[in-house]
Formats: C-alpha cells, structure tokens, sequence
C-alpha cells in the first residue's frame, strides 16, 4: 500500500507538469484549429535557455521563468505572424500541422548545434534534496514544479474567464465567425492566443530542465504524450487537459510500480483508447457550433 | 480532389528532392585531406560528425587524428605517411554502408577502421567483409557485430558488452560470505548493451544465494525513472546492479539520492563510468563509492597511454580526467593497425586478418586478443568512485585503489 501512495504522490506531481504544458496546446487548438506540434520543442528550447541562465549567471530556473515567459510570448506571436498566418484555404490546418512540424525540427536542429546531443540536467542546489512526511517522499523540485504549474494554470483561467481579452479568445474558440460578428478581431485573438501556448511552454520548460534530463530530440517524446493529454481532455479544453495530465502521471506510476515499467506507457493508451469509445470527443471535448 | 492529389504529389516529390539534395550534400562533405600522392597510405573511416551520436563521432575523431599524428612523427606505416579520409556519416546505419562502399570502391583507401556504436559498425562490417577489409574497430561491442561470424572484425575493447558485468561478479564472489550482499536489486534498461550483462549478473548471483529482490526491465522511451527508484528503494536491497545507459543511470543515482537510500553496494553499468559527464550529472560530492564497469582510465598504465593523454591535453586542452574514452578506444585501433602492419610488413588485408588473429596486441585500452569473429578475450575492468575521482578497484591486478563500502549520501 505504501508504495502505491508513494506512486500516487509522483503522479501527481509529474501530471502537474504535464498540464501546464498541455493547456497551451489546448488553447492553441481551440482558438484557431492549429496543433502546435512544435509544443514540445517549445519546452526543450525553454529548458535550454533556463538551464543556460542558471550556469552561466547562476539565476534560479525557476525565477528564469519571468524571462523565458515574455520572451517566449515574442516567439509565439512572431512565429504565428510569420508561419501560421499566411496558411489560408481549405487545407491550412493540415499545412499547420506541416509547419509546426517544420518549427519543431529547426529548434531540435539549432538546439544540437548550439549545446551538441548530450543529455543535460540543471542541478541546482534543491535538485535532490526531499521532504518526508509521514513516511511518504517529497522531492523538493518536483513539488516546487507542480505549484508553480498550478499557479500559472491559476492565472491562465483568470485571464480567460475574467478579462475582455479571455472573453474574446473564449469566444472565438466557439464561433470564429459570431465572434467577429460582435466585433472581436480573430487574427490578432490567433497571433496572442498563440503567443500564451508557447508562454506556457516556456514555463514548463523551466520546470521540465530541473525534473528530467533533456536533449535536443526530446520533443519527440514529449509531443505524442502532449497530444495523447489534449485527445483525452478534449480538444480545446483546458479543464480536461489538467485532468488528463493528472491522469496521465498517476496511471504511469502506479502501473510502474506495481506491474511494471515495460507496461506504463501502454497503460495510459488503454485508457485513451478506452475513454474514446465510449466518448469520442474526450472528457471535455468541444461540439463544433455553426451558424 | 483531383486538386489535393497534385497538392500531395508536389509535396512528397518536393521532400524527395529536398532530402537527395540534404543526402548528397552530406554525403560529399567529407573531412580530412585524402591525398593522391601515391607515397601515402590512406585510411578510410566513417564517423558520425552529425546527428545522435555526434559527440562520441567527434571523440573518436580526435583519438584516430592523435594517432595519426604519433605515427607519422615515428615514420608512419611501412616508411609512408598515413593519411586519413574521414567521412560524415550522420550516425545513419545506411549512410555508413554507403560511406564504406565508396571508401573501398571509388577512393580505393588502402585500409579501413571502424565507426561508432554498433548500430553502426554491423552494417559497416559486412561491407569490409565483403571487400577483405580487416576491419579494427573502437565502439562496435554489441551481439549483432559478432552475430554476423565475420572473421574480418577485431573490437579494440578488452570484453564485449554482454560480459560487462561479469566483474562485478567476479569481483562480489571473491569477498568472504559474511560481506557478500544478501539482498540485490536488478532495474534494467531494455537495450541489448543494458539489459543482458545485468540478467548474467543476476543469474550468478543468484546461484551464489544473493536473493532476488526486484528485477525489471524499463523501456527506452521512459522518461521518468523516479516510480522505478521508489520500488527498489521499497525492497531494501543490500545491492542494486542497475542495467543502463547514461541518461538512465544518471536518473537512477540522483533518485536514490532524492530518497536517501544507500545500499552497501551500487553498480551503474554505463553513465557512472563516463569521469567527465557523471559528476556534473549528480554532483562530485554524492558520486563516492559507486561502482560501473570500464575499458579505459586516464590513469591506467597501459602501451602508450602516458603518451596519449599528454598528446591529447596539447592538442585539445582539459586534463586526462576529461578525455571521452571513445577517443583512447579510436586511438588504439590505430595502435593496433600499426602493430599488424609492422608484423606483417604489408598492407595486404587478407595478411592483415591473419597476422591480427595470430597475436595479442598491447594498447592504451589494455592488451586485446580475439576469438575468430572478433570478440575479444579480455574482461572489463571495475571501477569505483574514491574522493571525486574514478578509479580500478578490481581485478587487484590492475587496481590502483581497494574498492570501498559506499559511504552515505551527502
């Protein structure tokens, strides 16, 4: 028993993580049909830089992120401006899904150049050390990691429910069309929406970086867990990508534990695969309205 | 529709295009300065100076090239200088093979020497074979390379991988039952390097009465080790033999420290025994009294080896502590090559082949001798974390410290 809380306990706390960067692939998807599938490089270039700042100038990675987010909110909305935009027609969704590719590879290919293949770790000087409480371990970065997640998750809700801004993204993830009726501009939506997915991939990045070893080709990685959460949670919801990436942790860890590591991804798949069938459009799955 | 098939059709002969322009350009870069002039000897090899395993290609790059420049200060090979013509492979199993084939057939280089991995030096092999090359090569320890029964391969390394751990054995088995461990614990990479020594090692243990108290395999796509950890740390074991790779061995030392377990015995296979990455992973304070299995060390007294660390510190700076080992394993194929070729006196590779069966070759990597597909006889040697530095610990024949009990984490 105490090995499936201790379980439970990492579960959660990986899911934590796993939810802050789902949720601005989510929004992503919801507010202009994209799938960033450079989200996951997106996090890897992040924990680069942190990791960078931290051994070259000895910042914290996870004060980084008040750099990282801004910076990368500049990312997001240039690439936005330069790659996404232009995509027009029946087909530019699939061409998205192209060009993030594209985006995905060139990080991956800048970031082997610049730091070469070799895993990295930021090692701060908390990376090991854990809390007991009864009984039960707590690792201080992970903990650290998780409550940041839900503070920026915190702040994502607020900004979408209680600001203008939140209005207009919430209403172009319903209706594009309705909600340039009443006057929202959905291109400039698109560019700033775009813009958060990738802030909160910088955050996670930072996160990620103290967590787990990472190289250049660890997107690859990433990405089909990411997709995996956003499917389950329904796509565009950023509500059911946080349960899912709970969900996700905890199924990984428990099955890891008390069956064995070989069957924890597959676990996870089971209940995608499960909860698809019986509910196609995910947990929170958004029904298409049209006029 | 008609539209999205020509859409498609343009698109897919667009990346056809853009990957042969992408394959030829890497294909013709090549490096180093083959030369025409008919005095020289050239050797060709492919290296992986792009892609995956770039920073080990880069290593053994370095070791082959200080080689080079010590044999050719002693006279080079048969009184000719040696050139070598090394070529981009983009640690591609398919672009070795075609490296290969155009090394032999169109630049027609007198010798070859191998590649790294043995994702690599497989395929490689069988185009050497194909073409009598002898073929010497530094990182290819793998089954599949001596599965292939190729009489032309020689692993300049002292055991293959599948006897990795076998000093661990050898070396729990020596000490009286009293300070044996009774209780082990196995977590092992599913990876044909990682998991196969550490199942050996279990398997003898086990004859031995050292009680199995966890054994599981993970699979290489895991990200997140720490469940695993918490398990193993559940069992209590006395040791904990973990089967990895870096990554995951680095994982799994950091997560015994998160949880403060310390067993009196730790092995970690590979990552624990890279002197230069493992104490940045972990920190140099927490690395002591670890164990892992190792071909080379900086301080081994073995031919050449004084000569070059020094060559190497002169030429790319650091100290002996920080040479990857792939480059004194690419240097003592060269040294091998070299010591062939004068027992030979000729650069015919069917003599080649036969002279490197017949004798035992002393190297900076240890004295290196074969069985008849290219495994060599020797057996690793067991090194263990002592103040910060690596060091052999066992067999007491070439051990520059005793092994220690490991001491509680910081």
């Amino acid at each position: 028993m105490h090995t499936v809380v201790q379980a439970v306990i990492l579960g959660v706390l990986t899911g934590g993580v796993y939810a802050l960067m789902s949720s601005g692939l989510t929004l992503v998807f919801g507010i202009m049909r994209v799938i960033n599938v450079a989200q996951g490089a997106m996090v890897i270039l992040a924990a680069y830089l942190s990791s960078l700042m931290f051994s070259r100038i000895g910042l914290d990675p996870f004060l980084s992120i008040f750099l990282l987010v801004p910076a990368m909110f500049v990312v997001g909305v240039a690439a936005q401006l330069l790659f996404i935009r232009s995509l027009r027609g029946d087909h530019s969704v699939e061409m998205s899904l192209l060009v993030t590719w594209a985006l995905a590879l060139g990080v991956e290919g800048l970031l082997s150049v610049g730091f070469s293949t070799t895993d990295r770790t930021t090692l701060t000087s908390y990376a090991d050390k854990s809390w007991s409480l009864a009984g039960y371990q707590f690792s201080v970065p992970r903990v650290i990691g998780f409550g940041v997640s839900i503070l920026i998750l915190v702040l994502l809700f607020a900004l979408l429910r209680y600001t203008k801004f939140g209005r207009s993204i919430r209403a172009v993830v319903q209706n594009v069309a309705a909600a340039r009726l009443l006057g929202v501009d959905p291109a400039r939506v698109s560019a700033i929406g775009f813009g958060i997915g990738v802030s909160t991939a910088a955050a996670a990045g930072a996160v990620y970086g103290v967590i787990y070893p990472f190289n250049p080709g660890s997107h690859y990685d990433l990405i089909s867990r990411l997709l995996s959460i956003i499917v389950l949670g329904g796509l565009g919801s950023v509500g059911g990508a946080i349960i899912a990436a709970l969900l996700l942790g905890i199924t990984e860890s428990v099955v890891s534990v008390e069956v064995s590591p070989t069957w924890a991804a597959l676990a996870f798949f089971i209940v995608l695969i499960a909860v698809l069938i019986v509910r196609p459009q995910g947990f929170f799955g958004l029904r298409e309205r049209t006029l | 529709m008609q539209r999205r098939i020509r859409l498609g059709a343009l698109a897919v002969t667009a990346s056809i295009v853009v990957c042969a322009a992408l394959a030829s350009t890497v294909a013709a870069k090549t490096d180093g300065h083959a030369s025409k002039a008919a005095s020289s000897v050239v050797i060709g090899i492919s290296l992986s100076l792009s892609g995956d395993f770039s920073d080990e290609g880069k290593a053994a790059k370095r070791g082959y090239q200080l080689w080079q420049a010590e044999v050719n200060a002693h006279g080079g090979l048969l009184g000719r200088k040696v050139q070598l013509k090394i070529v981009d492979d983009t640690s591609s199993p398919t672009q070795v093979v075609t490296n290969y084939e155009n090394l032999i057939t169109r630049d027609k280089v007198d010798l070859v020497l191998g590649p790294f991995s043995t994702l690599l030096t497989a395929p490689a092999a069988t185009i050497a074979h194909r073409y009598g090359y002898a073929f010497i090569e530094p990182a290819g320890g793998g089954p599949s390379v001596f599965a292939a029964k190729l009489n032309n391969v020689f692993f300049a390394q002292p055991a293959p991988a599948i006897k990795n751990a076998d000093v661990l054995a050898n070396y729990i088995l020596s000490l009286p039952k009293s300070e044996r461990p009774k209780t082990a614990a196995y977590p092992m990479l599913d990876d044909p390097f990682a998991a196969p020594p550490i199942q050996r090692l279990q398997k003898r243990l086990e004859q031995a009465g050292i009680k199995t108290v966890y054994s599981a395999t993970y699979p290489s796509e895991l990200t997140d080790w720490s469940p695993i950890v918490a398990k193993v740390v559940a069992a209590k074991p006395d040791l904990i033999a973990a089967g990895t790779q870096n990554v995951d061995g680095y994982a799994i030392a950091k997560g015994l420290i998160q949880l403060h377990y310390n067993p009196k015995f730790l092995y970690i296979e590979n990552g624990a025994n890279d002197p230069l990455d493992f104490p940045t992973k972990i920190g140099r304070n927490e690395t002591s009294g670890i164990m892992s299995s190792g071909d080379w060390f900086p301080a081994e007294k073995s031919n050449g080896n004084a000569a070059f660390i020094k060559a190497y510190v002169k030429a790319y700076g650091g100290s002996g502590q920080q040479i990857d080992t792939t480059s004194a394993e690419a240097y003592s194929c060269g040294q091998i090559l070299q010591a062939a070729v004068a027992q030979a006196h000729t650069l015919d590779n069917a003599t080649l082949i036969k002279t490197l069966h017949a004798h035992t070759y002393r190297t900076v990597n240890g004295t290196l001798s074969w069985d008849k597909y290219g495994s060599p006889k020797g057996e690793t040697i067991l090194v263990q974390w002592v103040g910060g530095k690596l060091v052999p610990v066992y067999p007491s024949k070439v051990a520059l410290h005793k092994p220690i009990l490991k001491p509680a984490w910081k």
